[in-house]
This record gives structure tokens, C-alpha cells and sequence, in this order.
């Protein structure tokens, strides 16, 4: 036996009717709502990079001005140093 | 489907695409045929009724990667309601269900010597359960969904001589099995 069951209908598709399922509104409101979802999520990953961007400069900058006040300190240490 | 009306289909996609309302002409025009290919998956009305209304959401949410590959528009759409159909039964993980008119399985097999009688349907279905469910798919849009193999091939995501060979091997094994003479076009 396969990974499926046939079972055989007696009576024609079209008798069974499809009628009281068809609904063209709620799809289309399905449609908005999800289309609503896919904005929201696309603001809140624009957000998230923004931010992700700016702690990533924020990071970076102190870093430089750590490093650069590092250099300054031992500039100054040597200059001392060969003035004695 | 007359080119006519394929240029027809895609003028109401292209303004679709801006207008969702527009899209309404397409579902009222595929809305029963994706309907019964769905029920002849499920064999229950309230999921197919689900599933269905799935089907045309996704493809009003997707209309923009549509692209016209010389197929009717509905070649698309019984493609996503596969889909839909497949996510179904891997989520539940049942077994599953392709309910078939016995009409259609009278079509499927021309009897020649034996009179169409119960035992015989009941064969029918015994073999049919016994082919692979990628068999049955075939058979199923070949036979009770009269599409042709480019279609199906589209539609199942492989090439079109696998199509064909995957449905004459189902036939062949059908005739083997049953001894009977099945139709055969292609």
C-alpha cells in the first residue's frame, strides 16, 4: 500500500457545489492584512539596521578615540623620556 | 485556450498587479476547477474550502514574480494549491486522499471484454492504491484534470519527458496488473 488512500466518488464534482465557499472579499482581505504584516516587518528590519548601524558607528568612534588617546599618551611618554 | 484569451488573462494580471480588485475576474473564473483539484486531494469540503481560499491569496500576494511562461494563468495556480495541498498533509502528516469520480476511472479504463461491475472498480482502486502517490499525481492531472504533459510537467515541477515517462509507466503497470486495456494517449 502506497503513502496515499483512492477512494472513489459516486456522484459528479459539480454536484457537491463549491458555492458557499466562494468569497473574492475575504480573500482580499486577507490579502490587505498580509500586505499589512509585510510592511510592518519590513519597518521594523529598516529600524533594526538603522540601529545595527549605529552602534556599529558608535563602537568603531569610541574605539579610534581610545586609540588615538593611547598613541597621544605614549607620544608624550617618549617626548618626556628623551627630554630627560 | 486561444491566444486570444491568453492575452486576455494577461492584461487582468498586469492590472491585478496594481488593482487587487481586478483579480476578482480570475478567481471567479478558476475558483471551481482549483476547488475540485483540491477536494480530489482531500475528499473534505470545509480544508478544501480553507485551502482553496489559501490558494488565491498567495497568488494575489505573489502576482508580482508571476511571469508568463506560455501556460494559462491556471497552470500557476494549480501549482500553489499543490503546494498548499502538500504543506497540508506534511504539517498533519497524514496519508494522502486522492478521492476520484467513478465516472472518471470509467473513462480511465476502456473495458473491452469483462461488464463494469463492483469487483472491477474495487480492482481499479486496489491497484491504483498500490502505484506510488508521484503516479497517482500524474494520472490525476492527466486523466481527471485533462491537462497535457507540458502543463503537468509546470505544474510538478520536472521536465516534460518525465512526465510523460512517470504516466506511461503508471498506465503500463495498471495494465499489467489488471489485464485490462487503458487508455493511452499522450
Amino acid at each position: 500500500m502506497g503513502k496515499h488512500e483512492i477512494r472513489l466518488r459516486r456522484q459528479r464534482m459539480a454536484a457537491r457545489g463549491s458555492d458557499r465557499f466562494r468569497n473574492y472579499s475575504a480573500v482580499m482581505k486577507q490579502h490587505g492584512e498580509g500586505k499589512r504584516i509585510k510592511l510592518i516587518t519590513r519597518i521594523f528590519t529598516f529600524l533594526f539596521l538603522i540601529i545595527a548601524l549605529i552602534i556599529v558607528f558608535v563602537v568603531v568612534s569610541r574605539w579610534e578615540k581610545k586609540q588615538t588617546g593611547q598613541e597621544q599618551k605614549t607620544s608624550q611618554i617618549e617626548n618626556v623620556q628623551t627630554a630627560t | 485556450m486561444t491566444e486570444n484569451e491568453i492575452r486576455k488573462e494577461q492584461t487582468i494580471i498586469e492590472r491585478s498587479r496594481k488593482d487587487p480588485q481586478a483579480f476578482g475576474e480570475l478567481y471567479e473564473k478558476y475558483f471551481d476547477r482549483i476547488f475540485n483539484y483540491i477536494l480530489r486531494q482531500t475528499d473534505n469540503d470545509e480544508l478544501t474550502g480553507d485551502l482553496c481560499s489559501q490558494t488565491f491569496v498567495n497568488a494575489l500576494n505573489n502576482l508580482g514574480k508571476y511571469e508568463f511562461r506560455g501556460f494559462p494563468f491556471s497552470a500557476w495556480l494549480y501549482k500553489i494549491a499543490g503546494n498548499e495541498v502538500n504543506k497540508h498533509y506534511r504539517k498533519n502528516k497524514g496519508k494522502k486522499i486522492f478521492s476520484i469520480e467513478e465516472l472518471k476511472v470509467r473513462e480511465l479504463v476502456e473495458q473491452t471484454t469483462e461488464s463494469w461491475d463492483e469487483e472491477l472498480i474495487n480492482r481499479v482502486i486496489h491497484y491504483m492504491n498500490e502505484l506510488p502517490t508521484d503516479m497517482i499525481q500524474v494520472l490525476e492531472l492527466r486523466f481527471f484534470e485533462d491537462k497535457d504533459f507540458k502543463e503537468i510537467a509546470f505544474i510538478l515541477d520536472m521536465t516534460e519527458s518525465g512526465a510523460k515517462m512517470r504516466t506511461y509507466r503508471a498506465l503500463d503497470k495498471l495494465r499489467t496488473n489488471f489485464n485490462l486495456k487503458v487508455k493511452y494517449d499522450g
